[in-house]
């Protein structure tokens, strides 16, 4: 089909806004990447170019003196401990919801569904009171338990959707084999919902490691602290060295995005699915 | 089949173990957080009850009411910065258009990226020595406008929205997109066949029929501008003189640095309140407009 002068003028107009949205979503983290190659003079006397040398020693001292590599490590205990758990037990209940026989499933859906609107806003004082009186503040486990429950909401939308548009005809079989409930979850059921599994692990994963507010309000000691929290410490104690700084928040980026490139469409369908809920 | 699905003590097992970590860690704790919110405590000593005065507090202190302003600020300015902007882009990638996908890819991936780490880099391109905005003027030979961004109590709420709208256009967009695929594809070749050009068929097609998408889309840009905390904690702090301070951080700010618990679970329950307000009304829209094709 060719295009009449009017409308190839329009399509190199849509293009243009295009890549321009595209230099503005990227440039910026582009520009990160330059700048942390940089010394604090550099970055101050040539914030646009490119830097003198591609030296690693600001990812050398963020790593040494920043403890870069300890919030990293803390951040994926927290975050895969708390993933397992949740789609496990998620994944679980689901199942019940959308297959087992009993009275009380669509309600107990609906109390699920109800965390959706709940702002974590609205119970942190009560849990950390309570983590208080359990003596587990300061622990992992307080950051872990309740992102577990923070969860479980979304994952059991996504979930229950797909488990219940599967057809039951492998379960019948399964169960004149004599198979029992556990089989059948763990050996047929498991495996099929596996797409759906990845992209409730991967959003959950996500939301765990990005935030910010459960560890800075549970944890006090820096030795246990995720990135995100770490990250803010680092403005404060190296207020004016900004280029170990920036290549810290470089550190932090890179898995997501690494991460993103490789299930960027679990993701999307994820995030999407789970908010229009809510 | 029956003996399989319906026995009770599997069903149990099932269920029970989310079940109870939810009641526990997320039930309770909301309605133990109303009772808070009608204390006055710091946790350890013992506490008083005070019935409403918390709520009656929080209405005189300026700070909460500047952040509540704040937040419909936030609010209002999500909301025209993400919805025209997300439909336009949706609008052109949703018509096959080459590198479609490539694009949605992008405008997603600022939403991904923690929310600390964008507000760091953002503190640096509005750096007043380095930051890339001031360059740009500096460049463009416009230096009278340079500013220091986020240190400027007139600004500095209106930096933020522009990042907050550089994070999350792409995800509106990408949920926009996903309403339009559910429009069938008959309807434009219709529209294709009569003629009707590409605006036209944006006009009397595709909006009308994306509306209660948009609607839901709009509730969803609300409950977030409520929920927003990482931005601010990062870029400002809720400074200068908490002149971007929100309802979150000034929740964060009341209740673990001044250790007023039962004010800061007020600041809670107004939070959750003005979240189901907004849901309620979206259920609202949504259940009388609903489309079939």
């Amino acid at each position: 089909m060719k295009l009449s002068a009017r409308e190839r003028f329009i399509m190199i107009l849509k293009y243009a806004a295009l890549l321009l949205f595209t230099v503005l979503c990227l440039y910026p983290l582009f520009w990160l990447l330059l700048s942390s190659f940089k010394t604090n003079t550099e970055l101050y006397e040539n914030p646009w170019g490119l830097p003198e040398s591609f030296s690693l020693g600001n990812y050398i001292q963020a790593v040494n003196e920043g403890h870069i590599l300890q919030y990293f490590f803390n951040s994926v205990i927290i975050a895969v401990a708390a993933v397992l758990v949740s789609v496990l037990l998620s994944s679980m209940v689901s199942y019940a919801i959308a297959r087992m026989e009993w009275k009380l499933s669509g309600f107990m859906l609906q109390v699920f569904l109800l965390g959706m609107m709940i702002p974590v806003y609205a119970m942190i004082v009560p849990l950390f009171s309570m983590f208080n009186k359990m003596g587990l503040l300061n622990t992992h486990l307080a950051v872990i338990i309740p992102h577990i429950a923070i969860a479980f909401p979304m994952a059991i939308f996504i979930m229950n959707g797909f488990m219940g548009s599967l057809p039951r005809e492998m379960e019948e079989a399964a169960v004149v084999d004599g198979c029992n409930i556990y089989q059948i979850f763990f050996r047929i059921i498991m495996p099929i919902s596996k797409s759906s599994i990845v992209t409730v692990a991967v959003v959950t994963f996500i939301n765990i490691w990005n935030d910010l507010l459960l560890p800075q309000i549970f944890l006090t000691d820096s030795a246990k602290m995720t990135l995100p929290v770490g990250l803010t410490e680092f403005q404060g104690q190296y207020a004016t060295n900004y280029v170990v700084e920036i290549a810290a928040v470089i550190i932090t980026i890179i898995p997501s995005i690494i991460v993103y490139i490789w299930l960027h469409r679990h993701i999307m369908e994820g995030m999407v699915a789970g908010a229009v809920k809510g | 089949m029956h003996n399989v699905m319906g026995n009770k003590k599997s069903i149990a097992v099932f269920v029970l173990p989310a079940f109870i970590i939810y009641a526990v860690f997320a039930l309770v704790p909301i309605a133990y957080n109303v009772y808070v919110s009608f204390l006055q405590t710091d946790l350890m000593s013992p506490s008083k009850f005070v019935g409403f005065k918390n709520y009656i507090n929080l209405f005189r202190d300026k700070t909460f009411t500047g952040a509540l302003k704040n937040n419909i600020l936030m609010v209002i300015g999500s909301l025209i910065a993400h919805l025209p902007l997300a439909l336009f882009f949706g609008n052109i990638l949703f018509q096959k258009i080459k590198g479609s996908h490539f694009f949605q890819t992008v405008f997603f991936l600022p939403s991904v990226i923690c929310g600390v780490a964008v507000g760091l880099t953002w503190t640096f391109v509005y750096n007043s020595q380095f930051g890339l905005v001031n360059k740009f003027f500096e460049i463009i030979g416009m230096g009278g406008l340079q500013k220091t961004w986020l240190a400027d109590k007139d600004l500095a709420l209106f930096c933020i929205i522009v990042v907050v709208m550089w994070q999350f256009v792409g995800y509106h967009m990408v949920i926009q997109i996903a309403a339009m695929k559910n429009i069938p594809s008959s309807y434009y070749e219709a529209a294709e066949i009569d003629g009707a050009s590409k605006w036209v068929q944006f006009k009397s097609i595709t909006f009308p029929l994306i509306k209660p998408i948009l609607k839901v889309d709009a509730v969803l840009i609300i409950t977030g501008s409520l929920k927003y905390y990482d931005l601010v904690a990062v870029m400002t702090g809720g400074g200068p003189n908490h002149a971007t301070e929100l309802m979150s951080t000034y929740m964060f700010y009341q209740g673990f640095r001044t250790l007023k618990y039962g004010y800061s679970a007020a600041i809670g329950v107004i939070l959750l309140v003005l979240c189901m307000c907004s849901v309620g009304l979206s259920n609202l829209v949504f259940r009388t407009e609903t489309i079939e094709f």
